[in-house]
């Protein structure tokens, strides 16, 4: 167990070389070198001092040289500075990841609950006004636009029925004291979480209904029914064990769609994440913190789905006998 | 170059290429052999979800098309008063946005920017996935190993993330966005059709083709992949539906490219009116779901059409 464990995780290693690899190859291929937006920035005409700056960074040396540096700097969580916050990157991205750690656990949960549910309904009541309904709004909520969706959200419970607070994660100046803060967090979550969650409670529930369907045909479902197991217990017991089996696949493949997911989320809400300062990063061209982001997400993605594989691994005796 | 494909089953139907070969074309159930394109259209049409996605599909290219005769001017341009609300003027039946741009110009060649960037973005990550796809599964060993690890690489990097990095570093224009969306896009069609081709390498027809001493490439090209098709057809139709998401979503982030007219563009400005003027988002939003919905309907119908053995399941 414990070398399938190591053996699992060391494949994370080269994954993100490649990842390294991949940003180091953007940065030169960008137009105008990274020297003139660092130049421009802090306002360096003097080319005494931008020569002493190239060689400073060994942008002097060839390009393999470069690339042995930049991968040994991230390798030791090194992604530089950001001038804008006045902080290292890894520092700044650490304060913005529990904002989006926060707001994609909520919107799992939802499209977790919903989706699941929802698939359940329309297998059991299959061909059914209920299978129906349940289908129609899952293709419609599959298409539609995460962002759009959270501003629609927004008309109805924020502007116009004024339940939820427009943005942000907190209202301001106003002490709830801790469990009055949880709930504020919680009020400011509902609408981004959900408009998040939507579009994956859609796609949950058109598999969790495929595979009940599919589970139903099985020969053991007709032996429990044989036995004189009551319709429910069928269900819960025998199908629905066995139909979750591709939602949790479908959930370890599609952390990062969820983390993407929640970078345009997060600007609609204003909620002070990942997403949020991946865009004050884009539009202010600070690009140390752009990479920084897209490696450590991508290294938050590769741990999750190690974990999930794992997890997958000790739950399902017919991928351990393998 | 005809009579050396005699080896393949592709020669039972020879103009069309994306029909499932003999080999694993089922029996078709009424007893009949019908002509395989008849046959093709009659499963899509027994779909009717996908019909109508269909009508949709078909609409949208006409406004499309229709765009530059209705609207010639450039859709971007200043027309009337910001902030009229649909209906409320004939000459601007979806109202005008925030600045006063006619929001129907905006929308008719929106679908045009839409369209053009959800095809050649899949057409992107079609061509990549099927070369990587294909290559891994026909040589096998390390370049196989080396491959799927690459492929690995482009499903863990976040794709929203991934496309605004390469926007931001490249240049916020439809080229890099497009190109962006189909490096993202390709892995799902590179899985597929490695599957596909690892099942259909060692067939006789191939060994045959091997034995009359074609080269490497002209087997995977001219053998194996018209027989690898149908799955990645359909994988590519929905790669347009979300490379039609992605690109709205980059658009509304306020990283389009800003000479263009853009469904995603239109909500990312009208947002900040929501309290006075909601339709300015709802509208092109509309446009989108609509969109995405017909490409996906359309999907599922050919999935039915081209993979039958797999639509039961």
């Amino acid at each position: 167990m414990r070398r399938i464990l190591l053996r699992r995780f060391a494949q994370i290693i080269p994954l993100i070389l490649g990842v390294i690899v991949l940003n180091f190859a953007l940065i030169q291929m960008s137009p105008g070198s990274f020297l003139d937006v660092m130049t421009a920035e802090q306002q360096v005409s003097d080319p005494a001092m931008i020569e002493r700056m190239r060689v400073l960074y060994g942008m002097d040396k060839p390009v393999v040289v470069q690339l042995l540096k930049y991968i040994w700097s991230v390798m030791t969580l090194d992604f530089g500075y950001s001038y804008r916050q006045n902080e290292t990157v890894l520092a700044v991205i650490g304060q913005a990841l529990p904002a989006t750690v926060i707001l994609m656990l909520a919107s799992i949960a939802i499209a977790l609950l919903i989706g699941v549910l929802a698939g359940v309904i329309a297998a059991v009541k299959v061909n059914t006004i209920w299978d129906n309904l349940i289908s129609v709004g899952a293709v419609f909520f599959f298409a539609a636009p995460t962002f759009w969706l959270g501003i629609m959200l927004m008309i109805v419970f924020s502007v116009r029925l004024g339940w939820l607070p427009v943005g942000g994660m907190r209202d301001i100046g106003v002490d709830h004291g801790v469990f009055g803060d949880a709930l504020d967090v919680m009020r400011h979550l509902a609408l981004p979480a959900l408009s998040l969650g939507l579009f994956y409670a859609a796609m949950y529930t058109r598999v969790m209904r495929a595979s009940m369907l599919e589970v139903f045909r099985h020969d053991f479902v007709r032996t429990a029914r044989a036995k004189g197991l009551s319709g429910a217990q069928v269900v819960l017991r025998h199908v629905f064990r066995n139909a979750l089996l591709p939602v949790v696949t479908l959930l370890g493949l599609q952390l990062g769609t969820v983390l993407g997911g929640s970078v345009v989320i997060e600007t609609v809400f204003s909620w002070p994440g990942i997403g949020s300062l991946m865009l004050d990063s884009v539009m202010s061209r600070n690009y140390p913190v752009v990479l920084g982001v897209l490696v450590l997400s991508s290294l938050i993605v590769a741990v999750a789905n190690a974990l999930v594989d794992i997890a997958y691994f000790r739950l399902d005796p017919r991928i351990r006998a393998r | 170059m005809s009579m050396t494909s005699t080896a393949s089953p592709a020669v039972t139907a020879p103009t069309e290429t994306v029909t499932p070969p003999a080999a694993i074309t089922p029996v078709v159930l009424s007893g009949k052999r019908r002509a395989p394109f008849i046959d093709f259209v009659l499963r899509f049409a027994r779909n009717r979800a996908a019909l109508v996605g269909l009508l949709l599909v078909v609409i949208l290219i006409a406004v499309a098309l229709a765009a530059p005769y209705y609207y010639p001017r450039d859709p971007l341009r200043i027309v009337g008063r910001p902030e009229l609300w649909p209906f409320a003027n004939p000459r601007f039946p979806l109202g005008t946005d925030s600045l006063g741009r006619d929001i129907a110009a905006v929308v008719a060649h929106g679908a045009r920017t839409t369209l053009m960037i959800g095809l050649f973005a899949s057409l992107t990550a079609t061509i990549i996935g099927v070369s990587v796809g294909a290559t891994a599964a026909y040589f096998g060993g390390w370049v196989d190993e080396v491959l799927m690890r690459v492929t690995e690489l482009f499903q863990t990097v976040p794709n929203i993330i991934f496309i605004l990095t390469v926007v931001a570093v490249l240049g916020q224009n439809i080229t890099n966005i497009t190109i962006a969306v189909g490096v993202v896009s390709w892995t799902a069609i590179a899985r597929m059709t490695r599957a596909e081709f690892l099942s259909l390498r060692d067939r006789e027809f191939v060994q045959a083709c091997r034995a009359m001493g074609m080269g490497n490439i002209r087997i995977m090209l001219g053998e194996i992949l018209p027989n690898a098709l149908p799955p990645v057809i359909v994988l590519s139709s929905l790669v347009v539906a979300s490379a039609v998401l992605f690109e709205s979503s980059v658009s509304f982030l306020g990283l389009g490219d800003p000479n263009v007219a853009s469904w995603g563009g239109l909500i990312g400005q009208g947002r900040t009116l929501i309290r006075s003027s909601w339709y300015i988002c709802a509208v092109p939003g509309l446009a989108i779901m609509l969109t995405v919905l017909a490409l996906n309907l359309v999907g599922d119908g050919l999935n039915d059409a081209l993979n039958p053995k797999l639509r039961d399941r």
